[in-house]
């Protein structure tokens, strides 16, 4: 069935699904629903976002965003990287071994530092918790489903953090190690376009859908976003793929601009 | 002058300083920055491994985590990172990420949770360093956590049995361990020839599933056949830990001391003996007794390379 998969072209109608952008959709979700729309955009494969808001339940792993291609159903950035790739489009065939070794290195950057750290705001810092997720969260269900279900997803991810250790930590610490990975993204990429020169890669699509969520996203404070701006070309970095993969979509669904509270471009 | 520091961690076996890796970790630190650390290794003792090991003590203040220690080391000038270039800094951040994702889950699977090794090695070790009752608690308590951590961080579906979970762990375990054999390529460390904060990493988290004999041993079989990272292990365990690769284990640095105490002792008995006899033998003051100058301890370091041979 791998083969049959290989030998199917791209269709037209293949589509990414994610919660609700303007009610629902979280921090961390609209990152990596972003990172996965940047890494199709890179290469160069249509795709029509849907919302729906029972995305989450949808997915064969629970975990936002999804992709409908053909008679498939692949979620999360890493599985879908292996489709893509089965189906013959790739975008890190360039490297060398230890460029791959590199990328998968810093991808896991991302997901251990970025990606935790955004599950932390929204889940464990209480006045976030109050104001921002329990609203957005079960917002498409009637009393009491909705409490009822961002409860649940609260003591989950709260169990998570817990054995992972980041429990204990505080919302300053939190902060401190975004700024430690925002450094090391910063130095690694240097005055380069992308991580790896020329061409953009998957380490791109994913940096670019957690600090361009970031930079857009309206919370409590501004600490996070401001964590970000510190450094210049990342800022930069999130503006170039911005323009390069994004502008001329306004007028279909795939736009990201309105799911921003505003675009970098001013 | 700094302050004196403590480390207290669980102690080692098999050839290695610890069995922990990340009491291994931060002793590898110490050892490549040179800190002065005195290491407490848990023995069986009232005193409990209070939270979580390794701790350091240092002037009433305690830090726990590897990450918080090698930045305190770092602070008290300790610092084995000092000629790496910013952007080598940033990878040592990803690299460590890439192990705590790939490849602790299958570390802590193969210690903790596949059920021969569990109960044939890793308890009755760990049982055996801390007082009853105790040992009955903890190590069933490090299992528990070793298995909840795996499965709230790599469980959920579409993997829905703990075999699927341990199939991916280990395929995730063995693609880290291919990786980081290619990074290593053939340097002597991962940011050329000085060791360094992720040579500590890297190392804290091989050690332990190179060189601990386990019934099940499929990520070790893995590892040797990448020889430069075994060679890695080795190289780090004999110019740091002074162990040889055959594994005088536990012949740490103290041991060595003890040894040469014990030895000292013998030839100071013996020279005594033969003093005694001396005289006996004389009997008479115009010969006085001639004076044998006890050996010295050799002051650690150098000289007790040589003698350490000398020991079985």
């Amino acid at each position: 069935s791998s083969l049959s998969t290989a030998a199917e072209p791209w269709p037209e109608n293949a589509a990414l699904y994610q919660q609700l952008k303007e009610e629902q959709i979280l921090l961390s979700d609209n990152a990596s629903s972003l990172a996965v729309q940047a890494f199709l955009q890179m290469c160069n494969l249509p795709i029509r976002v849907i919302c729906r808001a029972n995305a989450e339940y949808m997915s064969p792993s629970g975990k936002v965003p999804f992709i409908h291609v053909g008679n498939q159903v692949v979620s999360e950035l890493g599985p879908i990287v292996q489709f893509v790739k089965a189906k013959g489009h790739s975008l890190s065939d360039g490297l060398d071994e230890v460029q791959k070794a590199e990328m998968k290195a810093y991808m896991e950057l991302v997901n251990n530092m970025l990606l935790t750290a955004e599950l932390y705001l929204q889940w464990c810092d209480d006045v976030t918790v109050e104001e921002i997720t329990h609203p957005r969260y079960g917002s498409p269900y009637p009393w009491p489903l909705n409490r009822i279900l961002s409860y649940q997803k609260q003591w989950e991810v709260r169990r998570k953090m817990k054995a992972i250790g980041w429990a204990g930590k505080t919302l300053e610490q939190v902060l401190e190690d975004v700024d430690q990975c925002c450094h090391a993204l910063s130095q690694r990429l240097g005055t380069q376009p992308y991580f790896f020169n020329k061409q953009p890669t998957e380490l791109d699509a994913l940096v670019f859908g957690h600090l361009f969520t970031i930079l857009t996203t309206q919370l409590i404070t501004d600490e996070l976003s401001e964590k970000v701006k510190n450094y210049s070309n990342l800022t930069a970095f999130c503006r170039r793929i911005e323009q390069q993969y994004f502008e001329g979509h306004e007028k279909d669904s795939s736009t990201i601009a309105r799911s921003s509270k505003r675009s970098l471009l001013r | 002058m700094a302050a004196p520091m403590e480390l207290t961690c669980w102690g080692g076996d098999w050839g290695l300083p610890s069995l922990h890796p990340e009491s291994l970790i931060v002793m590898a630190y110490a050892k490549f920055s040179g800190a002065p650390l005195t290491v407490n290794t848990i023995k069986n003792s009232w005193r409990a491994p209070k939270g979580d090991l390794p701790v350091l003590v240092s002037e009433d203040v305690a830090i726990s985590q590897p990450a918080k220690i090698l930045n305190f080391l770092r602070k008290q000038k300790y610092n084995a990172d000092y000629d790496l270039s910013a952007k080598q800094g940033a990878d040592t951040l990803a690299y460590i990420a890439l192990l705590e994702e790939k490849l602790l889950p299958a570390l802590l699977h193969t210690f903790w949770i596949e059920a021969e090794n569990y109960c044939s090695v890793t308890k009755p070790w760990f049982a055996s360093k801390i007082a009853f009752p105790l040992s009955l608690y903890v190590p069933g308590k490090m299992s528990r956590e070793a298995l909840n951590r795996i499965l709230l961080t790599k469980g959920g579906p579409p993997l829905y049995s703990l075999t699927e979970v341990e199939a991916q762990i280990y395929r995730d375990a063995k693609e880290c361990l291919n990786l980081l054999s290619k990074r290593l390529g053939t340097s002597q460390f991962f940011f050329g020839d000085t060791p360094t904060t992720l040579d500590a990493f890297v190392f804290g988290f091989l050690a332990p599933i190179y060189k601990v004999c386990f019934p099940r041993v499929q990520l070790q079989e893995h590892l040797k056949q990448l020889p430069n990272l075994c060679r890695f292990c080795d190289d780090i365990l004999t110019c740091y830990f002074r162990l040889t690769v055959s594994g005088h284990s536990p012949a740490g640095q103290d041991t060595a001391d003890a040894n040469l105490q014990k030895l000292t002792q013998l030839v100071n008995k013996e020279s005594n003996l033969i003093e005694k006899m001396d005289d006996n033998l004389r009997k008479s003051p115009q010969h006085p007794p001639r004076k044998l100058t006890t050996l010295k301890l050799a002051a650690g370091g150098e000289e007790s390379s040589p003698m350490s041979r000398l020991s079985p």
